[in-house]
């Protein structure tokens, strides 16, 4: 078996076989070169990409977003100074606010997609690369990284960026907002975890699990 | 040039492996699990029509008292004055803000409104099998997808709104319930678009065609 297994230019010039997700068409994808993309014949959805060290900087990243993720909850982002006092504002006092205000729906809503969910894919993406990296792959990985990847557009922490731009120009004429420590911190976050999306390529971690349970594309 | 269902095999949702469907007609009814990461395994998704209907009618009715309820009021020395999205939107381009204005007029006006539109083309033209560009179909069915979820900002300044402006009885900001039936809105819609298979739109025409 040794002598026979597949030297590194023959997985290389392997061809996949794929079924576009957006149309159904079946496809032979040729091997791709690094940051090539392949994109669907018939409507053009991306089907596969190659980027070299995919995984190991998506770990890098995600480490990073997670040790910024936990700065930029311990100190306010932003304070209000009118009337002689000061109001602080963290991701976590935004949602405990609406709660005092009875909207508790609201206020769950907030928790999930700017804590909860940024923090479940940080540390869940930072748990699947380190399994796979040691090759300690278990039956849970696999329904741990769908969930990760079906929640992937529930974690709106760019959008919270957004909104908190928005808040700085609209309180910004009728009091004083003091930018907070940690809003720098969420600022790198933000762009931490934006590469971490752009880098990680699913189909590398999918790719382990195939060879693991024996199955191919 | 042919498709998955059409050779019998069905294609992960998540990790795209290739599985073959077995040789029963009720392949709908049959739960069939993807051998590398053991998720459901559909051909379509299940029930993607009326799903997709269900979820997007009751956006709709929705949309209604998002836009004539207040989102959320200000009070400031014993004045109040409560804002709709619309009337926000006026304010802000009022008070010279007029690019914070165009922000929230596209985050919070124009994309529900022309992602409820872009549905509700979708699904009619899946009902009438209709040929008419798939592939514009499929790409602004992509589209619809992810500038989706853009819509929630406006819920997010109320939040950072409610939670700064907290100074007893001088200025406070309440949450209206404008802004709940705003996010349920976007929430359902996101869950619209993704119940609804792009597959479908391509199935009028992979039958047609030979």
């Amino acid at each position: 078996m040794k002598s026979n297994s597949p030297t590194t230019s023959q997985i290389d010039t392997q061809i996949n076989h794929l079924a576009c997700p957006d149309c159904d068409l079946i496809q032979a994808i040729p091997p791709l070169k690094n940051k090539q993309v392949a994109y669907c014949l018939r409507c053009h959805a991306s089907l596969l990409k190659h980027q070299k060290n995919s995984l190991d900087r998506s770990l890098a990243f995600a480490i990073t977003g997670l040790i910024l993720f936990i700065i930029a909850n311990l100190f306010p982002l932003l304070s209000l100074k009118a009337l002689g006092l000061t109001q602080e504002g963290t991701l976590l006092s935004t949602s405990l606010a609406l709660f005092n205000t009875d909207q508790i729906l609201l206020s769950i809503l907030i928790l999930l997609t700017t804590i909860i969910f940024p923090a479940t894919t940080l540390l869940g993406t930072i748990y699947i690369l380190i399994q796979v990296k040691t090759n300690r792959i278990n039956a849970y990985t696999a329904p741990i990284f769908r969930f990760l990847r079906s929640t992937d557009a529930w974690g709106m922490l760019e959008i919270m960026m957004l909104a908190i731009l928005v808040t700085l120009v609209k309180l910004g004429d009728i009091a004083d907002v003091i930018i907070g420590t940690s809003l720098y911190a969420f600022c790198l976050l933000i762009i931490a975890l934006s590469l971490l999306s752009y880098s990680l390529n699913p189909h590398d971690v999918w790719n382990k699990l195939r060879a693991k349970n024996g199955c191919s594309l | 040039m042919t498709t998955a269902r059409k050779v019998g095999l069905v294609s992960c949702h998540f990790c795209q492996t290739l599985s073959k469907l077995p040789d029963t007609d009720d392949n709908i009814n049959t739960t069939l699990r993807c051998p590398c990461c053991q998720s459901y395994l559909h051909s379509r998704l299940p029930n993607s029509l009326s799903r997709t209907w269900a979820l997007l009618i009751a956006a709709m009715i929705l949309y209604i008292p998002a836009n004539t309820f207040p989102i959320m009021t200000f009070v400031y020395l014993g004045e109040g004055q409560s804002d709709t999205i619309l009337s926000g939107v006026i304010h802000l381009y009022a008070e010279g803000l007029w690019p914070l204005a165009l922000l929230i007029f596209i985050a919070s006006i124009f994309i529900p409104i022309l992602k409820l539109f872009t549905l509700l083309g979708l699904l009619l033209s899946v009902h009438f099998k209709s040929h008419w560009r798939p592939k514009d179909r499929t790409v602004i069915y992509r589209m619809t997808e992810f500038v989706g979820r853009w819509s929630m900002v406006d819920v997010f300044v109320i939040a950072l709104l409610v939670a700064l402006v907290q100074f007893g009885n001088n200025a406070t900001v309440t949450p209206g319930f404008g802004a709940l039936a705003f996010a349920a809105v976007v929430i359902l819609t996101m869950f619209a678009a993704h119940t609804f298979d792009p597959r479908l739109i391509w199935d009028t025409i992979d039958n047609n065609g030979k």
